[in-house]
């Protein structure tokens, strides 16, 4: 009589002791199951071709009948019972696999996170290296552009005094101390050029120090507030001899029709966004005018003296030898 | 007599019809549970089935993550320059 043949796994006698056992034993009764199952098919053909031939030749059919219901009640519950395990064993492998999957996950996280920071690392150190190796250029307040002017050949337009401005009244002793500064270390070297006519509407170089207060009115220094020329640094001593106020200069120029500092009263301002004239072109040429006004007054009074002082019977050496030197 | 054994022919077919239907209950049981059981068999197969392509997927994920740190850990070796202080 056909029955229904699990293979009995045998109890575990030892328990074991660390974890590899226990999946090992897990493993193993996980294979059995899979077997069960696969046996329990030929098991339910063989049984069914059993029960078929002793149900015709078996003049006992009622026993046949009987042993056939509870042979299938058992292979039924065998069944689940199998495919119940199985189930079980293979939900938890898979569990434990997308566990796994997460934990790797997690890891590969953490290590593309370490190499983001790496990467960060890298890059700031690149770009600290690169913004040493990289020099500014710095250029002097003088050539900085006034608001609106374009820098030829580059296109590009100031919006503002960079480092300058001269809007703000507290800055002020800052520029006049640094004015003032200039002045003393650049010596006072004046040349003389033959040939060329003294302006008269340049003043000779005052000695002394510097001061804005004295040599402009509070009234001038307030209209001109937004002139960049205000303040004109100096670059050598020919320029630092120019004239700045048109007080002193009408008072001792014989002509004083054109004064060269601008006045408010009979000059034209100047406004930031108006063009300008090259630097070098205005500087040359004011440059020559102060060249004149340095030589003029020591020259004139020594000219004067040498006419009032020479005779008649002499010939005038030295009146041609200072007009010479005109 | 064939009153009697017309009773008892009457009562054997009762009994007779009555283990029938008590044979096509039990089939109709047996076979309700093997399809529960088939059907449990297919919802098994069919979360197994999502579960591995998920699982699948991540594994891919996973691995085309793991080849991208390789590529960048190469990368990196070849130039330890790049990481020293």
């Amino acid at each position: 009589m056909g029955k229904v043949t699990t293979s009995s796994t045998p109890p575990f006698s030892q328990e074991a002791s660390n974890f590899d056992e226990v999946y090992m034993q897990q493993s193993l009764l996980f294979d059995d199951s899979l077997k069960d199952l696969k046996n329990l098919r030929t098991q339910l053909y063989s049984a069914a071709e059993y029960f078929e031939l002793s149900y015709t030749n078996d003049d006992q059919k009622q026993i046949v009948v009987e042993t056939l219901k509870d042979y299938a009640i058992k292979a039924l519950v065998n069944t689940v019972d199998h495919l119940g395990s199985v189930t079980y064993k293979v939900n938890d492998l898979l569990d434990e696999k997308v566990v796994e999957v997460s934990g790797a996950e997690l890891r590969v996280s953490c290590i593309e996170q370490r190499m983001r920071s790496y990467q960060g690392f890298a890059d700031h150190g690149g770009r600290s290296q690169q913004s040493l190796v990289i020099s500014t250029p710095k250029y002097h307040k003088r050539y900085i552009l006034p608001v609106g002017e374009t820098m030829v050949g580059a296109n590009l337009t100031k919006s503002k005094y960079v480092g300058c401005s001269l809007d703000d009244e507290e800055e002020w002793p800052h520029f006049r101390n640094a004015v003032r500064a200039t002045i003393r270390e650049t010596p006072t070297s004046t040349t003389t050029s033959k040939g060329r006519s003294p302006s008269p509407s340049v003043q000779p170089q005052r000695p002394g120090p510097f001061s804005f207060t004295s040599t402009m009115p509070k009234k001038d220094l307030d209209k001109r507030s937004v002139s960049p020329y205000r303040f004109p640094l100096l670059r050598t001593g020919s320029r630092s001899s120019r004239p700045t106020t048109p007080n002193l200069s009408r008072s001792t120029t014989p002509k004083p029709s054109r004064p060269i500092t601008p006045n408010p009263s009979n000059t034209k301002q100047r406004y930031p966004s108006e063009p300008r004239k090259s630097a070098s072109m205005r500087l040359s040429a004011e440059r020559d005018n102060g060249k004149d006004v340095e030589q003029f007054p020591s020259k004139s009074k020594r000219l004067l003296k040498a006419l009032l002082s020479r005779r008649k019977s002499k010939k005038d050496d030295t009146l041609y030898t200072y007009l010479d030197e005109y | 007599m064939a009153r009697a054994g017309g009773i008892t022919n009457a009562v054997n077919v009762g009994i007779a019809v009555q283990a029938d239907w008590e044979n096509r209950e039990f089939i109709s049981h047996i076979s309700l549970n093997v399809r529960r059981l088939f059907d449990f068999l297919v919802q098994f197969e069919a979360t197994t089935k999502s579960k591995l392509a998920s699982l699948n997927e991540k594994l891919d994920v996973l691995e085309r993550r793991l080849e991208l740190l390789e590529v960048q850990v190469g990368n990196a070796s070849a130039n330890p320059s790049l990481f020293a202080t």
